[in-house]
C-alpha cells in the first residue's frame, strides 16, 4: 500500500443554494489496524471557511497546523477574515514550496465568498488546484465518492438536503473501503449558522 | 497420424469395478494441473504468488469446549484497500459433520475443501466408516504440502465430531498441521484471540460459547480494516453441524455499545 494509504482517509464536499457541506470519516489507522475513531479531518479557519485533509495524519494536523497560524498573521494585518479563492491559492503556494519533499495530503476547500456564494476546491499534494462547481472528493475511497456524488448530486439544494446527500453519499463509499469508515463527520454551512453533526456508520 | 486425445482427459480419475486403485487405500491421485510454459518459469511462479496475494485478510475462529467445537467467521473479501465482497461464505461445509474455514485465497481455499470433502466420502464407501477429523486433516495437509512453494494461500481450520469426539485442527499452504484446542486465523486474528483468550472456559453453554464467538469476530472486525460484513456463528455436535447466527457487524456494534441520545443536538455557532 502506498503512502498515502498509510492511515486511510476520505474527505467530501459539495456545494448548495448560498450553502455548502463538507464531510469525513473519523478512522485513523495504522494500515489495516484501526487505532481511533474519533481523528479530526476537518478543521475551521474562520466561520466562513473550512478546510478538510486526507493523507498522511501526522502531516494533516502539521499543515494545519501551519495553515491556522498564516490566517491569524492575515487577520492581524488586513483586519479581516480571508475570502475562501486566496485561502486556496495560499495553501496552494505553501504545498508548491515542499514540492520536492512534499506535504502527503490533498486538502478539500469549501467556504463562502462575496454575496454568499459557495465556494469548494480540491488540490493534490503539491498544490495542484481543481475548481469544482458542484462536488470535489479526496482521499482512499475518493473512486467511490466519485460514483456517489455523481449518482446523488442535484444543483442548488437547500441545507437539509444537502446534508443528506452528503452524508448518504459518504457512507455507502465508505462502505466499500477498508481504509476509511467507523463514523462520519458533517459541518454544513450557511451565511448565518454552522450545524456539525456526527454520523452513526458501520464500525467495521 | 495420432489424434491429439488430451481434451477428452478429466482431472477425477475413473475407477474401474474391481481394480485396486490407488483411491481406495487413502493415498488419491493428485488431480494433474497443466504447468504454464514459459521461458522464465521461476520469475512467473514468484508474480503469480504477488497476485493471489497471501495475506490472509480476514477473521476465522474455532475452539473446543464441553458440548462441541464452536466456529465462527466474518465474510469480507478485500483486494488490496477495496472491499469486493461483504458477503463471503467463509465455512465450508465438508460434509454434514465437518466444517473447514476459509482464510487466504477464496479459490484456493473453495476448491480444496471440495476436493477434501470428495475424498472423505470416498472413504466411507471404502471402508464403511466416516473418516476422522485427524485422518480428514491430514488428506489436505499432505495434499498442500505436495504443492509447497507455488503459490497457494490456504490458512484452514479443519472441525469436526468422529467417535473420539469434537477435533479441531489447523492446516496451512505450507503442509502445516496442528492439533489444538483454539485457533484463530487471518489478519484479525490478533484481536479475536484477545477476546477468544480472556473469555474461555472449558465448561461454557452452547449459548455461553456462541456468545463468545460472537463477540470476538465483532471486535476483530471493528479493529481490522480487512474484516467485517456478517459474524458468522456454527456448532458442531455428536449430530453433526448447525448454523447457529448470522449476525451483521454494523448492528452488532449499536447493540454492545447503544449510542446513549445528548441533550444538545447540534452546536450552532452564530456567525458574524
Amino acid at each position: 500500500m502506498s503512502i498515502f494509504e498509510y492511515n486511510g482517509s476520505a474527505v467530501v464536499a459539495m456545494v448548495g443554494k448560498n450553502c455548502f457541506a463538507i464531510a469525513s470519516d473519523r478512522r485513523l489507522g495504522v494500515q489495516l489496524q484501526t487505532i481511533a475513531t474519533d481523528f479530526q479531518r476537518i478543521s475551521k479557519i474562520h466561520d466562513h471557511l473550512f478546510i478538510g485533509l486526507s493523507g498522511l495524519a501526522t502531516d494533516v494536523q502539521t499543515l494545519y497546523q501551519r495553515l491556522v497560524f498564516r490566517h491569524k498573521l492575515y487577520q492581524l494585518r488586513e483586519e479581516r477574515d480571508m475570502k475562501p479563492e486566496t485561502f486556496a491559492s495560499l495553501v496552494s503556494a505553501i504545498l508548491y514550496e515542499k514540492r520536492f519533499g512534499p506535504y502527503l495530503c490533498q486538502p478539500v476547500i469549501a467556504g463562502l465568498g462575496d454575496d454568499n456564494k459557495p465556494f469548494i476546491c480540491t488540490m493534490d499534494s503539491i498544490g495542484a488546484k481543481e475548481l469544482a462547481k458542484d462536488f470535489v472528493v479526496s482521499g482512499t475511497a475518493s473512486e467511490s465518492l466519485y460514483g456517489a456524488c455523481e449518482a446523488m448530486f442535484k444543483p442548488d439544494m437547500e441545507a437539509e438536503e444537502l446534508f443528506e446527500t452528503i452524508s448518504q453519499a459518504l457512507l455507502s463509499s465508505v462502505d466499500r473501503d477498508c481504509l476509511s469508515g467507523w463514523g462520519g463527520h458533517v459541518y454544513v454551512v450557511t451565511p448565518n449558522e454552522i450545524k456539525e453533526r456526527i454520523l452513526k456508520g458501520r464500525m467495521d | 497420424m495420432k489424434l491429439d486425445t488430451s481434451g477428452f482427459e478429466t482431472t477425477m480419475p475413473v475407477i474401474g469395478f474391481g481394480s485396486s486403485s490407488e483411491m481406495l487405500d487413502g493415498f488419491s491421485s493428485v488431480p494433474s494441473f497443466d504447468l504454464p510454459r514459459t521461458t522464465d518459469f521461476d520469475g512467473f511462479q514468484k508474480k503469480s504468488v504477488e497476485m493471489v496475494k497471501p495475506a490472509k485478510g480476514t477473521t476465522t475462529l474455532a475452539f473446543i469446549f464441553k458440548e462441541g467445537v464452536m466456529v465462527a467467521a466474518d465474510s469480507r473479501a478485500s483486494m488490496g484497500g477495496y472491499i469486493s465482497s461483504q458477503s463471503v461464505k467463509k465455512i465450508i461445509e465438508i460434509n454434514p459433520y465437518m466444517l473447514g474455514t476459509m482464510a487466504g485465497g477464496a479459490a484456493d481455499c473453495q476448491f480444496w475443501h471440495r476436493n477434501l470433502g470428495i475424498k472423505c466420502r470416498l472413504h466411507e464407501l471404502a471402508n464403511k466408516r466416516r473418516i476422522s477429523v485427524s485422518g480428514a486433516s491430514k488428506l489436505l495437509a499432505n495434499m498442500l504440502y505436495s504443492y509447497r512453494g507455488m503459490g497457494l494461500s490456504v490458512g484452514t481450520m479443519i472441525a469436526g465430531w468422529d467417535e473420539t469426539g469434537p477435533g479441531l485442527y489447523y492446516v496451512d499452504n505450507e503442509g502445516g498441521r496442528l492439533k489444538g484446542d483454539r485457533f484463530s486465523v487471518g489478519s484479525g486474528s490478533p484481536y479475536a484471540y484477545g477476546v477468544l483468550d480472556s473469555g474461555y472456559r472449558f465448561d461454557m453453554s452452547v449459548e455461553e460459547a456462541s456468545e463468545l464467538a460472537r463477540r470476538s469476530i465483532y471486535h476483530a472486525t471493528f479493529r481490522d480494516g480487512a474484516s467485517g460484513g456478517v459474524a458468522s456463528v456454527y456448532h458442531v455436535g455428536p449430530q453433526g453441524w448447525k448454523k447457529l447466527s448470522g449476525d451483521d457487524v454494523g448492528e452488532l456494534h449499536y447493540h454492545y455499545y447503544p449510542v446513549a441520545p445528548t441533550t444538545a443536538e447540534h452546536e450552532m455557532a452564530e456567525a458574524t
